[in-house]
Formats: structure tokens, sequence, C-alpha cells
């Protein structure tokens, strides 16, 4: 994976979640994050979620990698794009 | 990028190709007791197909546009109102040549509008929201496997219940006396038509610029779908007649489809089941199934008022038999879900940690049990089907359709 730093992310396990919370809890913890942490992790089951929660990760300044991690299973690397830097 | 790999890809294959066996052999005995079984068996696989390639949710369509600002989901169901109406008015044209004698279409949803369609509609909405899918947004995720759909699918099944044991008062009070506002009663076809458009067209301009007031971005890893980004799709790696197949087949098995032409094959195959019976809806077979489950404990409603002389997805008593045309067209729907979701390595038992969701679910199943049962329909039969047949009631319910879903996703910010 790229795009991580060299501290371990935050975690978050929104499996089984029904719709649209997986999304919902995925922005209430990236508006958690301090201005120290720039990544979150987010192990998702909800297909939905595939295009909520990097549409509203980009509006508050994220930029998201997904990776299927098993069946119908997907692990979301959600980065802080900095100020200033190109992609 | 993607973790699934060509092994898992022939797995589901075999899965997928073993639930439409299954299907098949559904269909063949179907066919030999009674042609009507079969046909609604094959609309309700196509149904569900489509549902679930798409994601195609009623519910997030309403809700999106307040929680998110975007209308992805209803620019989807916009598409499938105007191709269902532009088919149904040609039906009804057939139909009712003569529009000026006050005769309705015999099958269309043209039900009576009262407050029993706003306060329907509202309910419907709200309850959608709060279980996170409506009626045929939970049987379609029961086949990928959300348990929570499963609980907010016996909540449709309690409130429609408790709909048929308040529906005489409803009758007496509301429904018997409320007109059924058919539009080409006053404009003809053609002018309902039209104006049936224009105002759909209008719908999509509003939404599109509550898109731009809300700032619409494009995220950089925007795709088409779960299986976007798998490798072996593009275009210019294909080397073979084989290999192309393969990745045709991958797009419409495997991939998740845009809501687009979703939203129009729904449309379609809405005016399809309409020329051989009736338009698309369910719920009242669904209460059906309800009435007859609480007549076993004793708690069945008695003779509901009216009922035989409304279209519609109307309360629907048990008549004894077990099987119908319409009891196939539900299981189908499920069916063709399960059978799209496994193929597609979809398929995933997803149950809820939080308790708090199984009542989210139970509740707003309830909610649009009772909504359904005194607006006469869900988001399907009461609204999908409604606006098509050119009536004033499909509007009103989408209405309050509408304000429910606000009403509801101010409810949802408030639930951890």
């Amino acid at each position: 994976m790229e795009g991580g730093g060299t501290v371990t992310p935050t975690k978050l396990d929104v499996r089984g979640e029904i719709c649209p919370y997986p999304m919902m809890r995925t922005v209430s913890a990236l508006k958690k994050l301090s201005r120290d942490e720039s990544t979150l992790e987010v192990v998702t089951d909800h297909p939905p979620a595939l295009e909520t929660i990097p549409t509203q990760a980009a509006r508050l300044g994220f930029r998201t990698d997904i990776e299927e991690t098993g069946a119908s299973e997907w692990r979301i690397m959600i980065t802080r794009i900095e100020a200033g830097a190109e992609e | 990028m993607s973790g699934m790999t060509d092994e898992d890809v022939d797995v589901n294959t075999a899965l997928g190709l073993t639930a439409w066996a299954a299907a098949a052999v559904v269909y063949l005995v179907a066919h030999a007791v009674d042609t009507e079984f079969s046909m609604f068996w094959v609309f309700g696989l196509a149904f569900g197909f489509v549902l679930q390639r798409a994601r195609f949710c009623f519910a997030s369509a309403f809700r999106d546009i307040f929680l998110l600002g975007h209308a992805r989901n209803m620019k989807g169901v916009l598409l499938g109102l105007a191709v269902g109406s532009v088919g149904f008015a040609l039906v009804m044209s057939r139909q009712v040549p003569l529009t000026g004698l006050g005769i309705y279409p015999p099958s269309a949803n043209v039900l009576p509008l009262g407050i029993h369609t706003g306060l329907g509609g509202l309910l419907f909405g709200v309850g959608m929201v709060l279980a996170g899918g409506c009626v045929s947004g939970s049987l379609y995720r029961m086949g990928e496997g959300y348990v929570a759909s499963w609980v907010a699918f016996g909540g449709v099944m309690g409130g429609l219940l408790l709909s048929a044991h308040t529906w005489n008062w409803w009758w007496e009070a509301h429904i018997s006396g409320a007109p059924r506002l058919w539009l080409p009663h006053w404009i003809g076809h053609p002018g309902a038509l039209v104006v049936t458009l224009l105002a759909l067209a209008a719908v999509y301009v509003w939404v599109v610029s509550i898109e731009h007031r809300a700032g619409m971005v494009v995220p950089p890893t925007s795709g088409g779908g779960p299986q976007a980004a798998s490798p072996g799709t593009s275009g210019p790696r294909t080397e073979s007649v084989a290999d192309d197949l393969r990745s045709t087949l991958r797009r419409v098995f495997v991939h998740g489809w845009p809501v687009l032409p979703a939203g129009a094959l729904l449309g379609a195959l809405n005016v399809l089941l309409f020329t051989a019976r009736e338009p698309w809806g369910f719920t009242g077979e669904v209460s059906r199934w309800s009435i007859a489950m609480a007549s076993v404990v004793g708690v069945a409603p008695g003779p509901l008022a009216g009922v035989e002389s409304l279209p519609g997805c109307v309360l629907v008593v048990s008549d004894g038999l077990f099987f119908n045309h319409m009891l196939f067209l539900v299981l189908g729907m499920f069916f063709g879900s399960f059978a799209a979701a496994v193929g597609a390595g979809e398929f995933k038992l997803r149950v809820p940690k939080r308790p708090v969701r199984y009542a989210q679910s139970l509740g707003g199943g309830v909610l649009m049990g009772y909504g359904a049962g005194i607006g006469m329909g869900c988001t399907i039969g009461a609204f999908f089907s409604a606006i098509p047949s050119l009536a004033v009631n499909g509007w009103v319910f989408a209405a309050f359709l509408a304000i429910g879903a606000w009403i509801g996703t101010l409810m949802i910010q408030r639930i951890e």
C-alpha cells in the first residue's frame, strides 16, 4: 500500500453495517482525525460505500485507495491531501 | 489492486450457474402448473437481477439528495419513470381510446387520492431511510445476505397487518369518497404524457442544481462499481473472440452496472409487465402472506371494505390458496437478486453489530408496511408504477416520500 504513513493508521471496522452508516461513520471518523494523523483505514463489506466514501472523503480533502481483501470485503485507505501537494 | 482472482471468478460463476439452474427448474415446474406462474417468476427474476446488479435503491435516491447533495440514484429513477410513462401511455391509449368519457384504465395504478396518500408516503419515506432500504431494496438486499433487511421485511409484514386492522376506518373516513385523478381525463393521453415528462424534466433540473450547490466532487478513485478496478477488463487487452465475450459477460454478471441503463431497463420491464397483466408492485401480495400468517394465530383482520374495487397494491385478504402469480413475482425478485449476487461474488452474510440497527430496521419496516397499506403501494406500486399511470396520486405520494426521507435523514444522523 502506498500513501500510508509510518505510524499505524486509525482503523474503523464498519462490516455488517446497514446503509448508509459505513459512509456516515467514516465521515465522522475523518472529522475526528487529529491534525497530525493523515490516514484512516476503513474495512467494509457494503459495496455502495465504495462510491459514497471516496466522494465524501474528497469533499473533506482526502484521497482514497480501495483494495478488495476478500469475498465482498474491502479495505479503504483514506489519506489527507496535504495543502500544496499534487495528488 | 483487486482481491478477486480468476479462480474466485470461476467459483462464483459455478455458484451463479447453479443458482440459475435452480431458477430454471422452478420455471419448468411452475410452467407445467400454470403458465402465468412461470411468466411472473421470470419477471421477478429479471427485476431482482437488475436491482442487484445496479444496486438500484429507491431509499437512497431520495435520501442522498438530503444527506449528500447528490442524485446518482434519483437520475436512474427519473429515467425509469420517463420510459415507463411513454410505454404506459401507449398501452393505456389502447385500453381507453376516448378519455373524455370518464373511463379508467382497468389495471393502471390510478388510486383514490387523499390524506391517506400523503400520510402513507410520509410514513414510508421515514421508514425506508431508517431501515436503510425500501421494500424492493430490502428484498434485493435479502438476496445479498443483509440480515437487517430480513428484519426490515418482517417489519413490513407487521406494518401491513396493522394497516389491515385499521383499513375499514380509512376506507369509511377517507378512501371510499376520495377522487381518482387521472390526467388523460382532462388533457388526453398526449397532453398527460407531455405534462408528466416535463414534470420529470423539472425534477431532473432541480436535483442537478442541488448537486451543484453541494459541490459535486469527482473522487480520485471513481469507478463503475466494486470490481471496476479489477484487471482484464480494459478493451486493449482483449486478444480473442473468447476473451472479448468473456469481458462482456463479466460486465453484465460481475461488475456493478451504472444506474441509468438499469433505470431504463426497469421502466421497460414495468411496461412489459403492464402489457402482460398489471404494473409492477407487490406489497399487496406481501400483505396476503402477512394476513394468512396472522389468521393461523387468530389475529387476522375481518373482511376489508372496498379492496376488490381498487387497482394497484391494495391489501389482499388471503383466499386460502398458497400459490398465485404474485407469489412467483416476489420470490422471483428475491431469487434473482440472490443469483446475481452469488454470481458476482457479492453474497455475504452481513450481521449488524449494534443492537440499535435491528430496532431501526424493524421500526422502519413497520412504518413502511403501514404506509404502503394505507397508501396502496410502496416506492414501486404507489410511485414507480403510479406516475407512469399518469395519475396524480403518484406525484403526491412522491412529494410525501421526499418529505419523509428528509425527516428520516435527520433521524439517522442522530442515531450513532
